[in-house]
C-alpha cells in the first residue's frame, strides 16, 4: 500500500530529534502503514480494538496521576504509578493540542506483566492505532499490553 | 503514432516548464510583502521584512514572546493581542483559544503572518525579556537524577527578574539532535545575582533537552537562553506563607527564599517539600539553614515511602495532614505550590478544606 502524503509527513516527524529524541519508529523497516496495519490485525486476533485499549489505559494514568506521589493499588490487582514531567508534546500527525510529559507505569499483579506508556502513547493508539515501531523506546506490544490491561 | 506520442510529450513538458517558471516568478511577486511595520501598545513602532510569522518577526527586533514548541503551534504560549492586521484566525489557532480570548482578539503569534502592518498589545514586562548568552560555571549532582547547574552571563550582562520567574534553555545540536529545542526552566538563583542565574533540571526519561544537560553540558559550555518569562511570584502581602514544592519544584521556592533573605521579611512562613524516599531530598542543609535567618521560618521535608535503611526519623506520608499546625489563621494565609499536578490537586483540596481562600493559592503546576 503506498502511504498517503499525511504519512509521509508524520513519518517524517516521527525521525529522531524532530518530537522525541529518538523518535517513534525504533529500528522498525517496516512503513508506517504497515506498522499500523500488522498491530491492528494483531488486535483483531486478539478481540480488542484501540479505543477501548486507550479508555482503559487512561483510566489507569488517570486513577494514577491525580494521586498526591504515589503508585496506586486500583482494583485490587493494578499497582500503577504515574511520574509527570512539565511539558507538553504535539502529536506527530499535527493534530492541534498536547499531550503531557507523563510516564505511567502498570503491573498486573495477577499475571506479573508490567508496561509503560506516555500520555502521547494513549492518544496515539486511540487516533491512530499506533503502537510505534519495533525497538522504540515507548513501542507497546499489542499482545503484552491486552494481558496487563484485561486478564 | 509513436512520433505523435513524443511531440505531445514534448509540448506538455514544454507548457509544464513555462507554467512552472510562472509560478516561481509569481511566487516570488505575491509573497513579497516589503517592509511591514509592527506597532506595539500604540507607542513603538517596529520595522520588518514581510512574510514572516509574528512570533518570528519580533524575535528578529529581540522581543521574545514566550513560546514552549520554538512556534510549531503546538503549546499555544505566544499569546498575543492584534487589535489590526492580523488577517483571518487560523484552524490551528483555534483549539488554544477561549471564547473570552477570541472576543478579545487573542491570537497564537507564531500562526500570524506578517503580510501588512499590524497593531499588537503585550505586556510590558516582555521588553524585559532578553535573550542571554552564558558559560557553565558549576554543575552540582543534587539527586540521582536532579542537577543544579550555574550559568555567568557575559561579561557586562546583567539579568533583571523577579524570584519565582523562569527561563527557555536552548539546547544545542547533540547526537542525533540536529535541531535546537527550547525548554521552560525556574530561575532558582536570588535576582540579587544579576550576572548569573542557577536551574534545578531534573532528568527526563527519553527528554530531549534533558538528556543534554544532564550527559552533554560540562563546565566551561557555552549556552543561550531568553528570559525572565512567568507571573509565579510573591505577592507583597502581610500573610502568613506556606509554601509546597516537589521534585524539580524546589527550584522558584529556592529563589524566593534567597531573595527574601537579602531584603528582609518578618512574615510566618512553612516550607513542606513532599519526596517518596530519602534519595529524593536535596538541599536539605540549605532550606534548613533558612530557619536561623528568619524570625519564624520552618523547613518541613515529608517523605512518603521512607525505605526501611533510610533511618529517617522525620515526618512520612503526605505533606497535607501537617497544614493544620502550619496555619494559625486561614482567612491571613497564602500558599505557593510546586509541584506535579496530583500533588497541587490534593494540596488545594486540603486547604481549602482549611479556609484558605482559593484565590490566595498560587501555583505553578506541572501540568
Ligand atoms: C513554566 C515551566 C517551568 C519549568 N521549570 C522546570 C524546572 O525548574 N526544572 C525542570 O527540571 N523542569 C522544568 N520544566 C519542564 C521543562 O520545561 C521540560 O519540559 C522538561 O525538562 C522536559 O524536557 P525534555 O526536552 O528533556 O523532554 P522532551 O523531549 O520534551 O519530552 C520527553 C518526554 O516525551 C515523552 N516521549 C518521548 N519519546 C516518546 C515516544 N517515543 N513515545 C511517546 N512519548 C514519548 C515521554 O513522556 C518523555 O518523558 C518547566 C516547565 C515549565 C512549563
Ligand atoms: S510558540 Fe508554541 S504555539 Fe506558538
Ligand atoms: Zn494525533
Amino acid at each position: 500500500m503506498k502511504p498517503t502524503s499525511k504519512e509521509l509527513t508524520a513519518t517524517q516527524r516521527m525521525q529522531p530529534g524532530v518530537i522525541t529524541l529518538s523518535g517513534f519508529l525504533g529500528s522498525d523497516t517496516r512503513a508506517l502503514n504497515e506498522i499500523i496495519a500488522d498491530d491492528a490485525a494483531m488486535l483483531e486476533r486478539l478481540g480488542h480494538d484501540p479505543e477501548e485499549l486507550a479508555d482503559r489505559m487512561e483510566y489507569f494514568t488517570r486513577t494514577s496521576w491525580s494521586s498526591y506521589l504515589d503508585e496506586e493499588l486500583i482494583e485490587g490487582k493494578y499497582k500503577a504509578q504515574t511520574d509527570v514531567y512539565r511539558g507538553k508534546l504535539p502529536c506527530p500527525y499535527g493534530h492541534a493540542g498536547l499531550y503531557r510529559k507523563a510516564i505511567t507505569r502498570l503491573t498486573n499483579m495477577q499475571n506479573g506483566i508490567s508496561v509503560v506508556w506516555t500520555s502521547l502513547n494513549i492518544h496515539l493508539i486511540k487516533a491512530h492505532c499506533f503502537f510505534e515501531g519495533r525497538g522504540s523506546a515507548f513501542r507497546i506490544e499489542p499482545e503484552t499490553l491486552v494481558k496487563a490491561l484485561f486478564e | 503514432m509513436f512520433g505523435t506520442i513524443i511531440k505531445d510529450i514534448a509540448v506538455l513538458a514544454g507548457i509544464s516548464g513555462i507554467l512552472a517558471i510562472l509560478l516561481v516568478i509569481a511566487e516570488r511577486f505575491l509573497n513579497d510583502y516589503g517592509d511591514c511595520r509592527i506597532n506595539i501598545n500604540g507607542k513603538r513602532d517596529i520595522t520588518i521584512k514581510g512574510g514572516n510569522n509574528l512570533l518570528a518577526s519580533l524575535g528578529e527586533k529581540e522581543i521574545f514572546l514566550p513560546s514552549a514548541c520554538g512556534g510549531r503551534g503546538s503549546c499555544g504560549t505566544c499569546k498575543c493581542k492584534i487589535t489590526e492586521g492580523g488577517g483571518p484566525l487560523l484552524p490551528t489557532e483555534k483549539p488554544f483559544l477561549s471564547k473570552a480570548e477570541l472576543e478579545d482578539s487573542i491570537r497564537l503569534a507564531c500562526q500570524v503572518k506578517v503580510k501588512t502592518d499590524v497593531f499588537i498589545q503585550i505586556p510590558e514586562s516582555i521588553f524585559n525579556i532578553r535573550k542571554y548568552t552564558s558559560t557553565i560555571t558549576e554543575i552540582i549532582d543534587y539527586t540521582y537524577d536532579i542537577k543544579g547547574i550555574t550559568f555567568k552571563l557575559e561579561d557586562g550582562e546583567e539579568i533583571d527578574f523577579k524570584a519565582g520567574q523562569y527561563v527557555q534553555l536552548i539546547s544545542e545540536p547533540y547526537a542525533k539532535m540536529k535541531q535546537r529545542v527550547s525548554r521552560a526552566y525556574s530561575i532558582s538563583s536570588k535576582p540579587e545575582d544579576r550576572n548569573s542565574i542557577q536551574l534545578i533540571i531534573r532528568l527526563v526519561p527519553e527528554g530531549i533537552c534533558t538528556t543534554w544537560v544532564h550527559n552533554y553540558l560540562k563546565v566551561g559550555d557555552r549556552v543561550n537562553f531568553t528570559g525572565p518569562y512567568g507571573d509565579f511570584y510573591l505577592r507583597d502581602t502581610n500573610a502568613d506563607i506556606i509554601f509546597v514544592a516537589g521534585g524539580s519544584g524546589k527550584a522558584p521556592i529556592k529563589s524566593i527564599l534567597e531573595h527574601l533573605a537579602v531584603v528582609g521579611i518578618e512574615r510566618k512562613m512553612t516550607y513542606f517539600f513532599g519526596a517518596r524516599t530519602l534519595k529524593d531530598l536535596y538541599l536539605t542543609d540549605e532550606m534548613k539553614a533558612f530557619e536561623k535567618i528568619f524570625p519564624d521560618f520552618r523547613y518541613e521535608p515529608v517523605l512518603s515511602q521512607p525505605e526501611s535503611g533510610d533511618g529517617w526519623q522525620g515526618k512520612t506520608g503526605y505533606v497535607m495532614p501537617y497544614f493544620k499546625d502550619a496555619i494559625r489563621d486561614p482567612k491571613n494565609t497564602e500558599a505557593y505550590l510546586c509541584g506535579s499536578p496530583g500533588m497541587i490537586n490534593a494540596v488545594c483540596n486540603a486547604l481549602t478544606d482549611l479556609g484558605v481562600a482559593k484565590e490566595k493559592i498560587y501555583y505553578d503546576s506541572f501540568g
